[in-house]
Formats: structure tokens, C-alpha cells, sequence
């Protein structure tokens, strides 16, 4: 397991000055600037929602004060593969969605495309504007050791937490000044104008004139919201429900004061299923319909994709180092976890047998829902989950019980160590690739756990790259 | 400005305004209730509290029986009652939250804040001792909020969404509690210059929280039902007034014309029913008959409202 | 044999629907086994609008209402050659890969009656025997009866109750060919019928995809493949994807009617 902060009992290099500069606060001053923060952010209102009855059940994610520090040099690499990785997604979902080109050449198996739920068929033959399926990808690194970043999960559809990336940023900031002043770190206040640059760079074939962009939310209700508000503001950009939506003649208005005025972009926070009621679930009042019509007629683009998902199934991401050398002929910078498949007959025999050493994902699970760690599984666990897998192999990936790496909290008012992981969310646009150089770090309160998600009891924290 | 936004400010606005007006209403009814002997004008109020707010039956519905305590916690905290001020504070706080951005940050937290101190209340159980002290932070956070708007938004279309709303609550409520009671307004022989009409009409006053501004205006001469008649519909510095509100109403309406650019020609409703109100005077109101009076304004109010909601909220 | 159809859908809407947008996949399909001599859409009221050709090669139009209340009639009318090819399909524009159409849906998800039907069926090597096969087995777990099921009735749900109508059928064959995973998929349009059983407007029967033949088309109702008297609209994973007509009405929660009525005469 890897210690980011101190390794062969020294304090790495980019943890220098931050590392002597904690272990020297007084023990009030922690707590007191602990409380501090958290007012700040309740304050601010970024909280997430609990689906419960009543709307009180909103929740602070909670914010730890020691930041998660990246080099210049780490930070390069990190976005070179990043980078690699977003243009080989959308090259991918570009050839899925017609020639299939990949298929054909036998690198994935075509039922693996075909017979996924989140292969849609509606989308097959269609040309999306500049070709760009995912141009918001949220990339799950985690670190195991002094050189190598791996990826975890690549998230294509609707990625979160980006809010909280520019957040955390502006309460340390507020909280400890003279560290921004002694260090030199880089700024992540950009990403809002940087995705409005993205959106913009993908408006569909009719659009004249600046193209104008709506966020489209399911509510105030969904866990998200304060990230979409957050984000409709900084973007300068409206944030509407599919009620304020309406099609007319092919094309997307909203509706407004001054009466319906035709938007051009959606950057949609909502599910594909949800889109639109004539196409997807007829019950949804969530969507907007006709509003794929006026897409497929290309009055209105939509961001992401619908059908971009399947980039980011766990049974595609197995793929994702041939996926890349498939299309850019380049070996991937990011490597992958290992991972078993269990729909084929050796590796899930592998897995059945070695299931204690192993971590089980459900393929089309997320937020750490559906997971076996098998290490932490009693016996009776263990045998639900085997019986779980061979009864439907295809449904079901391994991988080794990560060794995430760690970095410390302040715990009450003394350093402890936990395990974290690192999502920056990159933009790809028309001949475009933005990624500031930040991201969102979460970590996992309990000690030892390695669950970070914020669903299950994790927590984030402020992620600095420094510049050279 | 999206439709949806205007119409969320709009509710906010008036969903604060109705929460200050049933602590008002509760305020006055309170009062009667330190007065000894006063058994039959306590009910009485009690029967026009909830007759103003529209809710009579909703209570009489669930309680049977006209109770203090009963109506107390019926307008303060009951779920089954739409307008309680529970509801209202729940339906502002979810319709600011629905359009956060648009409101500074110091009106979100300012409405955020009251939900939260509500809510806390209504943790532990209700006595009726409590009564005055819920009454105070309702009044004081309302006040807290309609300050912060004025001191921190920006003078734009919002602004005059929030206004509308504060305005159209107004109109209609203060027309509704003269409504109700407009039968000891009226001149009637047997009654005039007795104890009672005294106590009703300075009650009448205080619900709607005017009697020491109307001794302001009228000085310290007699209340009669001309001079509180004029006070409440047509005196344009009383704040609680159907001329003030009215005059606040198209007011704004007349900003977001400009705001939008709409043609000024056309005539509108609202000016209309204020042309009107300016050219009234007591005797011409009791001419035409109170009850008579107030019902037209209400439904002119609700067809300005109509027309206000097809043009701006429905956005086609 | 050259067929003349006119298929008209009347809508009756009680009160003021405030707006309503419906997607029209009526437009027939254009290949080998039907040529579309001529063919025209038309709404009483609201605006038409010609969409695009979704990767399943339907036409889709739309039309847009605001304020609507009281009547619509949308009408859709042509005239079509068609050619018996035994049911296979030739010349269809379609951009799906076959295999996408092994994918279960809510009504075609089997339960336990399916899969015991299928437990007692042997499978062929020989494809197009085997699909044979499975029309005929489907064709006789049903009586013919309508009134009993309904749109929202799964295959199993139909199964069960042993009684159903062309969809019905369709949906049973689609849920058992899949078990033994061959492709197929739910195909609506209309059939010119002498014996007259069916009293709906419309029909429904399945294709499956077979390996060198490619989309071969199965009438389970009428145990048999289809021929010159079945004209071909829409199809989709089942009965509600394929559906010709949907339709979303805003903010409207009223009443309303509809009703079919379908002519078809052949041209000697």
C-alpha cells in the first residue's frame, strides 16, 4: 500500500511544506477551522440529498482540511492518459454506432455490444455534431505506487462532483491563505467557462448565431442538484426542468418571460431512459418530448449522447487498453486494473474459486452498490455471491482487492491515514481537449475502508497540482 | 428569464406573505384571549380566522369543534392544512430552492435559515404557551427576508416577481379579512358607538396590523367604520391598504412592461381597477355596497393574476 | 398484387389538451416484398412535420398541437405493390445489427410457463425448420379470443390465460425464439384477410433472424409465413416499441376516445 505523504520515512516532495505546516497547527486551531468550513458550506447550501420522505434529509459531504497534492510531473502524466483515453472513448462510440469496425476485427465480442442495455439502437447510423458521444468524463484513478496511476472506472453518462472540486478549492482558500501564498498551485476556477467553450464547440448542424445552452436537471430533489445549480450559475447558462422544455416543429425551446425562445445545446443531467417519453419510458415526466426528434433532425444537440454509457460498462472497460491501441495505435498511459470477466468460462471459475482475495462488481452497478469485498465477507456472503455469479456469469466482473492509496486526515485533531482516490473530469470538444489541473479527491473516513463513495460514508478533500 | 423561475419567485414571495399574515391573524386572536369576559367575540375571531383563510371547512372537517388550542396548532404546524404556516414556509423554502441562483446568496440563506428554525419547532410538541414566541420569529424572519431582498437583489425582473407576489397575498388577504367582517363595518343602529363596535373595529385594526398606524393617521379622534373603511381600502400611505397594494402591483407590472419592451399602449387590467380605487371615496363604496365592493376586487385582483400567469409563467 | 389502404385513427379529446406531440411511424416500409406506389399522412388539426429515418429505416413524421380539443383524425392512405417471398425480407434499409434483437423487454421477459414451453421443445440444427417449428407450437398455445388481454399483457401473462390475439402470439414467439437465441422482433402492420378473424384494424407478426436468409417473417396467429397480403409498417423489440402512433400530452390529465378504422381492397 502506498503512502502518499511519507514513504521510506520521509515526507515525499510535493508533501514538504504542507506536511510540517499541519504538523505544526495547534490542536484548537484545527478544530476551529474544522468547524469553520463546515459552516462555510452549509452556509453556501452544497449539500447532497438523501432520498428520504422529507426534504430535511439533505447532508454535507464531508470536507477534510489536509489536501491531496499532485507534482507538475505526476500532473502530466495523469492528463496525458486522460487525454488518450476521452478521444478513444469517442472514437469508439463513434465506430459502435456504425461500421463497428472493432467488432469485426474480433477485439470485442459483438454480443458484449449488442446485448447490452446500454448499446441503444436508436442511435445506430446517427451522426452526432463533430462526432463527440462523451465530452464530460469523469476518470476514477486510483494510485498504487510511487509511479503508477491506474484507472478504475471511466464515467461517460452524467459524471458528478465537479462542484465540489471548485469548492473545496474556494474553502481552503478562505481557510489557510498563506499556503496559496507560499505554494504555487493551480487554479481550477476555469472549468466553467472551459465546459461552456466545449458545449459551444458541439452546437448541431442548424444552430446560427452564438449557440445557446440550458442544463437540464430532474429537480431539486435529485442527489445532484446543488451540483447543477452550482454549475447553470458559474456557466452563466439557464438550469431548467424538462417542463420548461417544450418541441414545436422539430425544435427546442424554453420557456420564458418574454415567451418560447429556441435553445440549441442540452447538457443533460438526466438519464437517457428519462429524455424523452416518446422514445424512452412513456411515463416520465422528466424529459421533454419530441426532444429527440429535434436532436435526429439537428436542431438541438445533446450532451452526453444518448447510448455513451456503454463506454463506461464494466464489461466494456476490460477492453478499454485494446479499445485504445485499437484506435490511436498508442500503448494506454493509464493502466487498468486487472480484471477477470466472468462470462468466460476460465476466468470466472478463477474467480469463484479465489473469491476472498478478489472485489466482485455487478457490471451494470455503481456508487458501490451491488460490490463484494471479499476479504471483508463472511462465509455466508461469500456463498450468496457464488451462487449470484453462476447464476448469471455475464452479469459480473473481479478485480484484486485494491491497494488505494493513502494519505492522512485530520482525525478529530491528529493526522491519520486513509485510503482516497482521484477523479478529474476532463472536456473534449470539437478538436478541443480541456482539463484543468485539479480534481476531485475522495476519501474513505473509516479507517481501512476503501469505499470512498460519498453515498457510503465518504468524505473529499482539496486536490493540488502544483506547477513546475 | 425562464418562466418557471418568475412563477418560483412569485410563490416564494406570496408564501411568506401568507405566513405572516396567519401569525398576525393568530396574534390578534391571542390577545382576545388575555381579555376576561370576552367568551363570544373569542369565538367569533376564532370563526374568522379560519373563515379568512379560506379554511373553515378543512378544519371543521378534521376537529368538529371550533378549540383554541385545536386551531392554533391547525394554522401553525398541521400537514392537513395547506395553508398552514408550516406549508407556506415549506412551499417558499422548496420554490427559492428551485431557482437559488436567482436570489443572492444572502436571500437564500436568509429563507433557508427560517426553514430550518420552523422546523426545529416543530420537533417538540406544541403548547399554546409558546404561542407568542412562534408568532415573533415568524413575524421577525419574514421581516428578516423582505429586507434582505430589498437590500441585496438586484432592482431586475426577479425583483419584481418577488414584489408581485408579496403584493398579490396582500391585496387579497387584507380584501378577504374586511370581507369577513364587513358586517360590523356597516352602519347599523342598534350597534353604533357601543363597547362592541369599539373592541370589534380595533381588533379589525390589529389583524391586520394597523391599529397604531391608523391612530398615527387619524390621530386620537374616535374609530368609526368611515375612517377605518378609508384606512384599509383607500388610504395610500397604510401599508396594509388595498390602494397600497394595488398601487405596488401595477407598479412592478408596469416595470416588467418596460423590462420586456412590451407595447404600452395596450391597456391593462391593473390600471383599471387603480384608476378606479383613486377615484373612490367611502361614501361610494357603502353606495355600492362593501360586500359588493370587495367581491369585484377580489375576482379583478384574480383576472390581473390570470393574465400575469398566461403571459410570463406559462411562457408560450 | 397492388393494394389500396386507407388507415384512419380518430382521436376525441374531452377537454383542452394544452399541448400534445405525437411521433407517426404509419409511413410503410420500402423494400422488396412492398414497393410504395404512393403514399399521404394527413391530421385533421395541428402541424405535420417529417422527422427523419431512424435506424430502423421508418419514416417518422410528427405532428404538434397547441390547444387542442375535440376531435383529430389522422389519416394514412396509399397504395402499395406487394411480392410473396415466402416471408423472408429482402431490401429492407435497416441499420441494426441483428443481435441487438435478443434483448428481453418487460413484455417479452419469460417466466416460468416460457421456459417450461421451452424445456419441451427440441432444437434444430436446421434453422429455418427450427422457426417453423416454433410458429406452429406458438400458434397452438393460444385460442384465438379477444377481450381478454390487453396492451399491457406480458407473454407470459397471455400465456398463462391461454387466450389472447395477434399480439399476444407475437409476443409469446418473440419471448421462445430468443430463449433459444435467435433474434426477432415484433412487426406491426396491416393484412388484407378473407376469413376475416381478426376485428382490430391492425396486425402483428414476428420476423426472426435467420443465419444466409436474414429476416424471415412469421405470422404465429395464422401459422404460416407471410405473404402479398401483409403490408409492413413498423417494427420494434415489442408491442410498444413498435407502436405506429405515440403520443404525449402535456399538463393534461382529461379524458379522451379513439378509435381505428382500416379499408384495404386489392387492384385486380
Amino acid at each position: 500500500m502506498f503512502n502518499e505523504v511519507i514513504n521510506k520515512s520521509t515526507v515525499r516532495s510535493p508533501y514538504n511544506k504542507v506536511f510540517n505546516w499541519a504538523e505544526a497547527l495547534p490542536k484548537n486551531t484545527i478544530l476551529k477551522k474544522q468547524i469553520q468550513a463546515e459552516n462555510l458550506f452549509k452556509k453556501i447550501g452544497v449539500t447532497f440529498s438523501v432520498y428520504n420522505n422529507y426534504d430535511v434529509s439533505e447532508r454535507l459531504i464531508p470536507f477534510d482540511l489536509f489536501p491531496r497534492i499532485l507534482s507538475a510531473s505526476e500532473w502530466i502524466k495523469i492528463e496525458r492518459g486522460i487525454k488518450q483515453r476521452s478521444i478513444a472513448i469517442n472514437a469508439f462510440l463513434n465506430d459502435v454506432y456504425h461500421r463497428a469496425e472493432i467488432i469485426k476485427a474480433k477485439i470485442i465480442p459483438e454480443k458484449l455490444i449488442y446485448n447490452n442495455p446500454a448499446y441503444d439502437i436508436k442511435m445506430v447510423g446517427f451522426n452526432v455534431p463533430k462526432n463527440i458521444y462523451s465530452p464530460i468524463i469523469g476518470t476514477d484513478i486510483i494510485r498504487t505506487n510511487e509511479i503508477d496511476f491506474k484507472v478504475l472506472e471511466d464515467n461517460c453518462r452524467t459524471p458528478s462532483g465537479v462542484s465540489y472540486m471548485i469548492e473545496n478549492r474556494e474553502i481552503m482558500m478562505r481557510m489557510f491563505p498563506e499556503l496559496f501564498q507560499s505554494l504555487n498551485i493551480e487554479a481550477v476556477d476555469s472549468y466553467p467557462s472551459y465546459l461552456v467553450d466545449i458545449l459551444k464547440s458541439l452546437a448541431p448542424k442548424k444552430c446560427k448565431g452564438d449557440p445557446k445552452i440550458v442544463i437540464l436537471t430532474p429537480g431539486h430533489l435529485n442527489s445532484a442538484y446543488y451540483e447543477h445549480s452550482f454549475l447553470a450559475d458559474l456557466m452563466g447558462v439557464e438550469l431548467v426542468q424538462g417542463s420548461d422544455l417544450f418541441v414545436n416543429n422539430n425544435i427546442t425551446y424554453m420557456k420564458t418571460t418574454e415567451g418560447p425562445k429556441k435553445i440549441d445545446i442540452i447538457y443533460r443531467r438526466i438519464d437517457d431512459e428519462y429524455l424523452d417519453p416518446l422514445y424512452y419510458k412513456n411515463d416520465s415526466l422528466l424529459g421533454v418530448p419530441g426532444v429527440i426528434t429535434s436532436y435526429k433532425t439537428g436542431y438541438v444537440n445533446i450532451c452526453s449522447a444518448p447510448g455513451a454509457g456503454l463506454a463506461d460498462d464494466k464489461a466494456v472497460y476490460t477492453f478499454m487498453p485494446d479499445i485504445i491501441k485499437f484506435y490511436l495505435g498508442e500503448e494506454p498511459v493509464l493502466k487498468n486494473i486487472k480484471t477477470w470477466r466472468c462470462y468466460d468460462v476460465k476466468e470466472c471459475k478463477y474467480v469463484i474459486n479465489n473469491l476472498e482475495k478478489l472485489v466482485v462488481k455487478e457490471v451494470h452497478g455503481s456508487g458501490g452498490y451491488g460490490m463484494l469485498i471479499g476479504s471483508k465477507a463472511s462465509k455466508k456472503e461469500l456463498n450468496i455471491f457464488k451462487n449470484k455469479i453462476n447464476k448469471d456469469p455475464e452479469n459480473f466482473i473481479a478485480q484484486p482487492i485494491l491497494e488505494l492509496s493513502t494519505v492522512p486526515i485530520f482525525d478529530k485533531s491528529s493526522l491519520s491515514d486513509r485510503h482516497v482516490d482521484l477523479r478529474p473530469f476532463s472536456l473534449i470538444g470539437h478538436k478541443k481537449f480541456k482539463l484543468v489541473s485539479g480534481a476531485l479527491t475522495r476519501v474513505a473516513l473509516k479507517k481501512n475502508s476503501l469505499i470512498v463513495n460519498s453515498s457510503q460514508g465518504g468524505g473529499v478533500k482539496d486536490t493540488w497540482v502544483l506547477a513546475d | 428569464m425562464l418562466s418557471r423561475t418568475a412563477e418560483n419567485l412569485y410563490w416564494t414571495a406570496r408564501y411568506l406573505e401568507r405566513a405572516d399574515s396567519i401569525v398576525r391573524l393568530l396574534e390578534v386572536a391571542y390577545r382576545i384571549s388575555l381579555i376576561p369576559n370576552t367568551k363570544e367575540g373569542y369565538d367569533n375571531e376564532w370563526e374568522s380566522i379560519l373563515a379568512t383563510s379560506g379554511i373553515k371547512n378543512e378544519y371543521l372537517s378534521i376537529y368538529k369543534e371550533i378549540k383554541k388550542e385545536k386551531i392554533e396548532f391547525f394554522l401553525l404546524f398541521d400537514d392537513r392544512n395547506s395553508s398552514s404556516v408550516k406549508n407556506c414556509i415549506t412551499s417558499a423554502r422548496e420554490n427559492i430552492k428551485m431557482v437559488r441562483t436567482a436570489v443572492t446568496l444572502e436571500v437564500w440563506n436568509a429563507v433557508n435559515s427560517f426553514f430550518y428554525s420552523y422546523f426545529d419547532l416543530t420537533k417538540k410538541k406544541y403548547y399554546t404557551k409558546d404561542l407568542p414566541e412562534i408568532i415573533d420569529l415568524v413575524k421577525r424572519n419574514v421581516n428578516l427576508i423582505k429586507g434582505t431582498i430589498i437590500n441585496t437583489q438586484l432592482l431586475n425582473d426577479g425583483f419584481d416577481f418577488l414584489i408581485l407576489g408579496n403584493y398579490f397575498e396582500r391585496a387579497d388577504f387584507t380584501a378577504r379579512i374586511i370581507d369577513v367582517k364587513y358586517f360590523i363595518l356597516l352602519p347599523s343602529t342598534s350597534l353604533i358607538g357601543t363597547q362592541i363596535d369599539n373592541f370589534q373595529w380595533s381588533l379589525m385594526l390589529r389583524s391586520v396590523s394597523s391599529y397604531r398606524a391608523f391612530k398615527w393617521a387619524y390621530g386620537n379622534s374616535e374609530i368609526d367604520y368611515i375612517k377605518i373603511i378609508d384606512f384599509l381600502i383607500l388610504n395610500s400611505k397604510c401599508p396594509r391598504s388595498l390602494f397600497f397594494s394595488v398601487e405596488k402591483i401595477s407598479y412592478h407590472l408596469k416595470r416588467l412592461k418596460n423590462h420586456y419592451k412590451e407595447n404600452k399602449n395596450f391597456p391593462s387590467k391593473i390600471e383599471n381597477v387603480f384608476r378606479k380605487l383613486k377615484k373612490l371615496s367611502v361614501n361610494d363604496i357603502l353606495d355600492e355596497g362593501l360586500h359588493e365592493f370587495l367581491t369585484t376586487f377580489i375576482k379583478d385582483i384574480s383576472t390581473v393574476y390570470s393574465d400575469l400567469e398566461k403571459k410570463y409563467f406559462l411562457g408560450s | 398484387m397492388i393494394l389500396n389502404i386507407k388507415h384512419q385513427t380518430n382521436y376525441n379529446f374531452y377537454s383542452n389538451v394544452p399541448r400534445l406531440v405525437q411521433s407517426l411511424k404509419l409511413y410503410p416500409s420500402n423494400c422488396k416484398n412492398q414497393k410504395v406506389i404512393d403514399w399521404n399522412i394527413s391530421t385533421s388539426i395541428g402541424q405535420l412535420t417529417k422527422s427523419h429515418q431512424d435506424s430502423l429505416g421508418h419514416t417518422i413524421y410528427n405532428i404538434y398541437n397547441e390547444g387542442l380539443i375535440g376531435e383529430q383524425t389522422i389519416i394514412s392512405e396509399g397504395k402499395i405493390h406487394t411480392k410473396d417471398f415466402h416471408g423472408v425480407m429482402h431490401g429492407l434499409v435497416d441499420k441494426v445489427n441483428p443481435f441487438c434483437f435478443l434483448r428481453f423487454t418487460y413484455l417479452t421477459k419469460p417466466g416460468e410457463k416460457l421456459i417450461k414451453l421451452s424445456k419441451k421443445i427440441k432444437q434444430k440444427k436446421d434453422q429455418i425448420k427450427f422457426c417453423h417449428d416454433l410458429n406452429r407450437i406458438v400458434s397452438e398455445v393460444l385460442d384465438f379470443k379477444t377481450g381478454i388481454t390487453n396492451n399491457k399483457t406480458t407473454a407470459e401473462e397471455a400465456l398463462k390465460t391461454e387466450k389472447g390475439v395477434c399480439q399476444d402470439y407475437a409476443h409469446i414467439l418473440i419471448s421462445l425464439s430468443k430463449i433459444f437465441n435467435i433474434p426477432s422482433r415484433y412487426i406491426n402492420g396491416y393484412l388484407m384477410d378473407d376469413n376475416n378473424i381478426s376485428h382490430y384494424s391492425s396486425h402483428a407478426w414476428v420476423e426472426m433472424y435467420i443465419n444466409d436468409l436474414g429476416w424471415v417473417a412469421f405470422d404465429p396467429s395464422h401459422k404460416k409465413c407471410i405473404d402479398q397480403n401483409y403490408v409492413r409498417i413498423s417494427c420494434g423489440y415489442d408491442f410498444s416499441d413498435a407502436s405506429p402512433i405515440k403520443g404525449v400530452k402535456l399538463n393534461y390529465l382529461g379524458e379522451e376516445d379513439l378509435n381505428f378504422k382500416l379499408d384495404i381492397n386489392t387492384e385486380q
